[in-house]
């Protein structure tokens, strides 16, 4: 049982004037367990702090009953009272003799005094209710995480770390400064922005206490107040603390993107630094990931690197990036399927850009002068490769530019491989091949021709001999022939065998009529080779039908223009002859449903079988190892006609033992055979370094897209066409078909790449900077911090006044928005200064400026709100351009003038006096002339008059939204926004930069639009904020929160659907119950009300207490 | 065997409505103990001062409360005011007690849709006293003895409208009896 006193409050009359007190005490005395009552003339006194003190002392009370006024006036006084006499939180209970009875009941008593004994024994039956409740204590971490590096957030930072607080500033963009940097000029007292901006940066910069997070995001928040953990994600910069800021890379960086700092008026390179001050000082590398054409190539050649290089007629240094993961470009220029075509961005515009026709250019203009660069250091261990195609060398010189002595062996009289025995020389002239095979062996690599593995050595032979390591690329030199009937009478060949005789110049007759088995590149080689030889008719048969036939559909084409026929979906039954090959027959087929590895086996359909004239038949129905080429590499397993290797490290399973390749993959495109032979050399690295140095595969990135918006924005350009030999010319000539491009042709088609990626991993900069700062391989990482405050401070963004498309804005080139007009009235801007309108780069001489673009605008395309600073800043740009060019007019259509402020009346009047002329309006249409000079029409809303004139430029006011990082933290660490996006304070007077979220506070244009003078206090009243909130280190959690209690709590999980705070999570403790984080809990109760177990309750608000008060 | 039906009216719309629950039309015949409608059992208790309890969320309804105080307006005596932390916070249970421990009427007033200092406890709210006016129908109850009310902080003149409303709509239903 409780021992409660009453304590009844006079208050002077206002409620002893209505209510009978004596007789309501006399009442009270009866009421269950109370022990005292007394009547005081002013409780809320000191005398009244006496009394109370007095009679807990005296009757040994542990609950207190106040009847006085409302608890909202003194409730906090008397639970002091409480406190101090230590009788626990949540003991005092609160009956509303004023507001609540006196007050309202003046005129009638009677019912007054009724309603007062009611209201006093429903206060007296919650006392007896009301448990004692400790509060905690919690920790608050002494630091703050400041989000927007505008100069909202380096006021407030500034401000935090002088009070001794290590303040984390975190920005998206790649320095600090935010909106402020881009200004001229403030207004009203037209100093320069970085002249006030510039010492603010500098600070930041080197003060101990601010840690500058540039490229940074926030991901993640939880934890409570005053242990807010924040996880932060920091993209990479690509350029290291070692940059001097020199600028060398700019120069020589190839790639060129719209400027966002300079908000599109200008335009920068893929390394670049927004603005001289610029904190931090380095050059960043806005490397969006790798372009598709460098994503989708199998040995991830940097293509937009050689394209961005080759744009600009730097030929040697395009190769440099073109041969850096591939030895012949110039022969992947010419036969290379070209997927990263297919997925070239520019095709989803008009064309893809003709990458390998670009490629084989620049091969063929620069690879014969690059110099041969010896290897940085050098190795003894010897390194045997034994076959010289694409994947063998490729192996050997990546091995040789490491430091290794290589020995290429090769069964032929020639190296090269299917680049030189396999693809018709038509297609890939020899000196082609021979000049790159040159370059190869130019690194030092040894070529031993016409020794076969297996015959004149063995991999035994090979180890025995002191080569460390070998590789076997040994391809599939092997035709396969069909086991059909009629196999073995003359005139039947495999497509291999011609293709290689006709290669090393060996004698070879083909028939009058030849047909072509098989539906793949080999095949169509095979029967444009024969053409050549002076067959009559030429058909090739496959399996497929011509939808899936798998042969490249150019060659296919150029096959066809020749004379080829095509005879699809037919499968060979048996070869006819007597003595001699007469005809073929084919079965008309399907192909059946893929099988587990994909292929799928003709299947014959109805239909009577064909038979074809055919005094020669070219089987091209695959390939496979070279007999006995094996022998002597016992531990070598092979598998489905392929050696086996292992993913990772391109092993056999002999030790010691690689494989890449045809042998190894099978069905390889030459730059999938180089990348094999890439991954090959580092496998081989790794196992004589006896550690993994190198990546075998290379650590792919996130492949960058250009959204449909953006290329809207780009115009179209027909692509290249590559000039070919006529037909009819070719068919009897071994020249080669595709003529490539001419230098003009080369040039105009790298300038239609899109940039997808930004850099374009060229490297041109990493070779020029003298600091070596560049490093291209960071990555982007995360990291957790613990911090006792957060203040968002994200700023704004303009309007996008292409919403407006009367206004013309982003079709006509002379229409500007105020902070365009900024740039170029900045003095370090891209004009340096000047006023020069787009167009022409002329001084423009009626300048026209259009207010409330996208503000005070109720229609679905603007916003309601006015953006408050923007009368001023039409006026300061019309003062400046007025004072620079006295010869310009200026005219500002405004709807209203509004700029309340100090200074800012007597600004206009002076602005006014310089000339400026303000014209009350409403604007219409924009029309751009001739001249590229804007037809403006409006009403003049004073006169009702209508005006129509011509204007050199249009500056569009364009007004304030809350921006895009804004709504972005907004959804991340839970903050309301209002209209247009600005983000909520908890109370628009009394708390105007708590945000909703205890302990997260919001300062400038985030929150509302606002200039740089309130941006500035509002920042740093958000400091004095956390300042008070984390002084002391520790605080007292409030009593009125919600708890559950783990032993009746069900797990249902309500709770924490309801909270609107995220403050309650489902924890589980053997059995699976709710957990309120009582520093972020606002003690609402909605989690109480909603609980089905009545596990849930709030302090000072039990269920108990509640019922007690409501039934009385 | 011929049921009676309590009589399904409409319930009368209190003096202020303007932010009232919507109450689904649910028609539930319900009879006491005795066989007789429930409507004449209350109709026979004992009449009196009728006895009305508002739950007043300490962010807005209370302070307009306050201020109705401040300026001495005169208020219906049968209203008794509690104050909640948020609307939210009072579940059925509370107010279903109240009426069966001798309130008339039960009503709940918080901040106006789309202002409450916790986001979203006025719509619990309304919801719960949406599901209090379906119980009270179904065991033949007026569903207008529970009421919800939204208000701002400054508006003293609906927090006087809607008590007085309130007040008026009770004092035309006859005493519930004390369980």
């Amino acid at each position: 049982m409780t021992r409660c006193g009453v304590f009844l409050c006079e208050c002077g009359g206002n409620i002893s004037g209505v209510l009978d007190l004596p007789a309501l005490a006399a009442g009270g005395r009866s009421l269950d367990g109370v022990v005292n009552v007394t009547v005081s003339q002013f409780l809320c006194g000191a005398e009244g702090r006496r009394l109370i003190e007095g009679v807990v002392a005296d009757r040994g009370l542990d609950r207190i009953v106040i009847g006085s006024c409302s608890r909202r006036f003194q409730g906090p006084t008397f639970e002091r009272i409480a406190r101090d006499l230590e009788l626990g939180e949540n003991t005092v209970a609160f009956a509303n003799l004023r507001e609540g009875c006196a007050f309202i009941h003046r005129h009638e008593p009677e019912k007054a005094q009724r309603k007062a004994e009611t209201v006093l024994a429903a206060a007296v039956a919650r006392a007896g209710r009301q448990r004692p409740l400790q509060p905690s204590r919690t920790f608050l971490n002494r630091s703050a995480l400041v989000v927007g590096g505008g100069i909202a957030g380096l006021s407030a930072a500034e401000e935090l770390a002088g009070a001794g607080i290590t303040v984390h500033l975190v920005e998206r963009g790649q320095s600090l400064g935010g909106y402020m940097a881009r200004l001229s000029k403030t207004f009203p007292t037209e100093d320069c922005a970085m002249c006030s901006l510039g010492p603010r940066l500098a600070n930041a910069a080197t003060d101990s206490r601010i840690n500058v997070h540039t490229l940074t995001e926030v991901t993640g928040l939880s934890g409570p107040p005053g242990e807010f953990r924040v996880r932060l994600r920091h993209s990479p910069r690509f350029v290291s603390d070692q940059c001097v800021g020199c600028g060398t890379c700019t120069a020589v960086c190839p790639v060129e993107l719209e400027s966002e700092f300079d908000l599109g008026v200008t335009r920068r390179k893929a390394i670049s630094r927004p603005f001289a001050n610029a904190v931090p000082s380095t050059f960043a590398i806005d490397n969006r990931g790798w372009a598709p054409c460098t994503s989708t190539c199998p040995a991830h050649t940097a293509a937009q690197g050689y394209i961005a290089l080759a744009a600009q007629g730097r030929w040697a240094e395009a190769y440099r990036v073109a041969s850096a993961p591939n030895p012949f470009p110039s022969v992947c220029g010419r036969i290379c399927p070209h997927e990263c075509e297919e997925q070239c961005t520019r095709g989803r515009l008009d064309q893809p850009v003709a990458i390998a026709a670009i490629k084989r250019f620049v091969a063929d203009q620069a690879g014969a002068a690059d110099p041969v660069e010896p290897p940085v250091r050098r190795f003894e261990d010897r390194v045997a490769v034994v076959g010289a195609g694409p994947a063998g060398l490729t192996a050997a010189r990546d091995l040789a530019l490491l430091g290794y002595p290589v020995t290429v062996f090769e069964a032929q009289g020639v190296a090269g491989g299917m680049l030189r025995l396999g693809v018709p020389e038509y297609r890939l002239p020899r000196d082609v091949v021979a000049s790159e095979v040159e370059r190869v062996l130019a690194h030092g690599v040894e070529l031993r021709a016409g020794e076969r593995c297996g015959h004149d050595y063995t991999v035994d032979s090979l180890l025995a001999s002191g080569y460390r390591a070998v590789l076997l690329a040994l391809g599939l030199p092997q035709a396969r022939l069909l086991p059909l009937e009629g196999r073995e009478l003359p005139g039947v060949i495999g497509g291999l065998d011609l293709l290689r005789s006709r290669a090393l110049g060996d004698p070879i007759a083909v028939g009058r009529c030849v047909v072509v088995v098989g539906g793949g590149d080999v095949a169509v080689d095979a029967a444009r080779t024969a053409l050549r030889l002076g067959a009559e008719r030429v058909t090739i048969a496959c399996i497929e039908d011509r939808a899936t036939l798998p042969a490249q559909p150019g060659e296919l084409a150029e096959a066809i223009a020749e004379g080829v026929e095509l005879a699809p979906s037919l499968m060979p039954v048996a070869l006819l002859g007597d003595g001699a090959l007469s005809s073929i027959r084919f079965q008309p087929c399907t192909l059946a449903e893929p099988d587990a590895r994909g292929w799928r086996p003709p299947e014959p359909s109805a239909g009577e079988p064909v038979e074809v004239e055919a005094d020669t038949v070219v089987f091209c129905v695959g390939q496979a190892l070279g007999e006995d080429a094996l022998a002597g590499a016992a531990g070598v397993a092979v598998a489905g006609g392929r050696i086996v290797v292992d993913r990772e490290t391109m092993m056999t399973g002999r030790r010691g033992v690689f494989a890449a390749g045809d042998a190894a993959g099978g069905g390889l495109i030459a730059i999938e055979a180089i990348a094999a032979g890439a991954r090959a050399a580092r496998g081989i690295h790794n196992h004589l370094r006896g550690e993994a140095l190198l990546d075998v595969w290379p650590v792919e990135r996130e492949r960058a897209e250009v959204s449909d918006l953006e290329l809207s924005r780009r115009r179209s350009r027909p692509r290249q066409e590559m000039r070919v030999i006529p037909p009819e010319e070719r068919r009897t000539s071994w020249q080669e078909v595709r003529l490539g491009f001419t230098e003009e042709e080369a040039l105009a088609e790298a300038r239609r790449c899109l940039s997808c990626g930004g850099c374009s991993e060229c490297r041109s900069c990493e070779q020029a900077c003298p600091a070596g700062a560049i490093d291209l391989t960071q990555k982007p990482w995360e990291e957790e911090l613990t911090v006792g405050a957060l203040i968002v401070a994200t700023g704004h963004q303009e309007f996008d006044a292409r919403r407006k498309p009367p206004l013309g804005y982003g079709r006509y080139a002379n229409v500007l928005t105020q902070s365009q007009l900024a740039r170029l009235l900045s003095a370090s801007g891209p004009t340096g200064g000047e006023l020069r309108r787009p167009s022409d780069g002329q001084v423009p001489k009626r300048v026209f400026m259009l207010q409330c673009v996208g503000s005070r605008d109720s229609t679905s395309r603007g916003n309601e709100h006015c953006s408050a600073i923007c009368c001023l800043f039409a006026t300061l740009h019309a003062s400046l351009i007025r004072e620079s060019y006295p010869g310009t007019q200026v005219t500002i259509a405004y709807t209203d003038l509004r700029m309340p402020g100090k200074g800012h009346e007597e600004y206009l009047k002076l602005v006014a006096e310089r000339g400026v002329r303000y014209v009350r309006s409403r604007v219409g249409e924009l029309a751009e002339e001739q001249d590229k000079s804007l037809r403006v029409r409006w009403e003049d809303t004073v006169t009702g008059g209508k005006h129509e004139e011509l204007f050199d430029l249009v500056v569009l006011s364009a007004g304030l939204e809350a921006s895009a990082g804004t709504t972005q933290i907004a959804r991340v660490i839970g903050l309301q926004q209002g209209a247009a996006g600005f983000l909520k304070e908890y109370h628009p007077k009394l708390r105007p930069v708590d945000s909703q979220r205890a302990g997260i506070f919001i300062a400038g244009t985030a929150q509302g639009p606002k200039g740089i003078p309130e941006t500035i206090a509002q920042a740093k009243a958000a400091a004095a904020r956390v300042t008070s909130m984390l002084h002391g280190g520790m605080a007292a959690t409030p009593v009125e929160v919600a708890f559950s209690d783990p032993d009746v709590c069900i797990g249902c999980g309500v709770c924490v659907s309801v909270c609107p705070q995220g403050a309650v999570r489902l924890v589980d403790g053997g059995r699976v119950h709710a957990l309120v984080d009582q520093a972020s809990c606002r003690g609402c109760g909605i989690c109480a009300a909603e609980c089905p177990s009545g596990a849930m309750t709030v302090g000072g608000f039990s269920d108990a207490a509640l019922l007690a008060e409501a039934t009385v | 065997m011929n049921v009676p039906v309590v009589a399904e009216a409409e319930p009368t719309a209190p003096a202020v409505a303007a932010t009232e629950v919507r109450v689904a039309q649910v028609r539930v015949p319900e009879i006491s103990a005795a066989g007789v409608p429930v409507s004449e059992v209350i109709a026979d208790a004992a009449d009196g001062e009728r006895s009305i309890v508002a739950f007043l969320c300490r962010e807005c309804a209370y302070s307009a409360a306050d201020a109705a105080g401040n300026a001495r307006t005169s208020l219906p005596p049968t209203i008794r005011t509690i104050m909640v932390p948020c609307t939210g916070r009072v579940s059925p249970l509370h107010l279903l007690a109240a009426l069966a421990e001798g309130a008339d009427g039960v009503y709940v007033a918080g901040c106006l849709e789309g202002q409450c200092h916790h986001r979203v406890g006025n719509f619990h709210a309304l919801d719960r006293v949406a599901f209090v006016r379906r119980l009270l129908r179904s065991v033949g109850v007026e569903p207008e003895r529970a009421a919800m009310f939204t208000m701002s902080a400054a508006d003293t003149p609906r927090f006087v409208a809607t008590a007085r409303g309130m007040d008026a709509t009770i004092s035309q239903l006859p005493r519930l009896p004390r369980s």
